[in-house]
């Protein structure tokens, strides 16, 4: 039962991971990806690693595949088109040495002994969320506090690279104790002989501006 | 019949072969960046394999930190990917050539 299941997801496994690589358009190379990663959570599960498998679905089907897709869509890639083969001679080659490759993974998985190593039965407690957290804690805490500052950098990177510009641009002036104005808005300054003008309620000050009252109390309507 | 350890290690195997052969292939940056995700998670099962069947959580939780990692380089890769797309309004890897001699 258990071969059978583990069949199952090994077949759809390759099978969504040779059509990641066939694919020719990103987006349906996305989705087949995300039937990988699902598969393989499916595996886990027959691994008896559940908490792996629902952070396989939730982190890599869910979040990274999310942002994979949202930029795609936002940079509208196109399909990519058919290149003609340079060097065509090497493809027989190539052919060639994938056959060695694979008489020598035959030749080992045929010669060396099987492992012994058998699947504990279902009361060990290693793939469960407690046994987890207890060894991320104890004895993995550095590796744990380096992750988080990974995650730190890599928040800061994305934020870095992703925006237009510098951290602040050229144009801006800062406010101590206030929010980023251009100098245009901070320029308080009148222009060269201009006179400021007092006035102490909204229409007065749009007549001065050359507003046109009636059409704003229209508009308001 | 009950899955071996070799069963899991020959489909990590013939999933990381894949996904190494998408890299070389593959001209999208993109299609290329997936590819390198499915390398990722083979090596993944293989972790979990061997942690499961050595009863040993130390490979699951080399999992979980690879996870964090593929999270990061996905913020990072992903921004970078716009960056170059915002300068050479291409994504095809044989464009970005600045950096050649």
């Amino acid at each position: 039962m258990t071969g059978l299941i583990f069949i199952l997801f090994a077949g759809m496994a390759i099978g969504c991971a040779v059509s990641v690589v066939v694919q020719r358009h990103p987006l349906y190379g996305a989705m087949s990806l995300v039937g990988v990663f699902i598969s393989l959570a499916g595996l886990y599960v027959t691994l008896a690693a559940p908490f792996i498998a629902a952070v396989q679905v939730i982190v890599y089907a869910g979040a990274i595949m999310v942002l994979v897709v949202f930029v795609i869509m936002l940079l509208n890639v196109e399909q990519e088109e058919r290149r003609r083969t340079r060097l065509p001679f090497l493809v027989g080659a190539a052919v060639a040495l994938a056959g060695v490759l694979f008489a020598e993974a035959a030749f080992m998985i045929y010669f060396v002994q099987a492992s012994p190593a058998t699947p504990r039965d279902n009361v060990s407690d290693v793939g469960q969320t407690f046994s987890i957290g207890t060894g991320l804690f104890t004895s993995y805490l550095l590796p744990f506090e380096i992750t988080s500052l990974l995650l730190l950098m890599a928040i800061v990177g994305a934020m870095t690279l992703a925006r237009t510009g510098g951290l602040l641009s050229a144009r801006a002036g800062v406010v101590p104790g206030a929010q980023v104005l251009a100098p245009d808005v901070l320029d308080s300054e009148p222009a060269a002989g201009a006179q400021p003008i007092v006035t102490n309620t909204t229409d007065e000050a749009a007549c001065v501006l050359g507003i046109d009252g009636v059409r704003r109390s229209a508009d308001n309507d | 019949m009950n899955p071996q350890l070799s069963w899991y290690l020959a489909l990590s195997a013939v999933l990381f072969t894949i996904g190494a052969a998408g890299v070389l292939i593959k001209r999208n940056v993109i299609s290329m960046f997936m590819c390198i995700e499915l390398m990722l998670n083979a090596v993944n099962l293989t972790f979990v394999a061997f942690s499961s069947f050595f009863a040993d959580v130390t490979g699951q939780l080399f999992v979980f930190i690879v996870m964090t990692v593929a999270a990061a380089e996905a913020a990072v890769g992903l921004g970078i990917i716009i960056t170059v797309f915002r300068n050479r309004e291409s994504l095809n890897v044989d464009e970005a050539n600045i950096l050649k001699l």
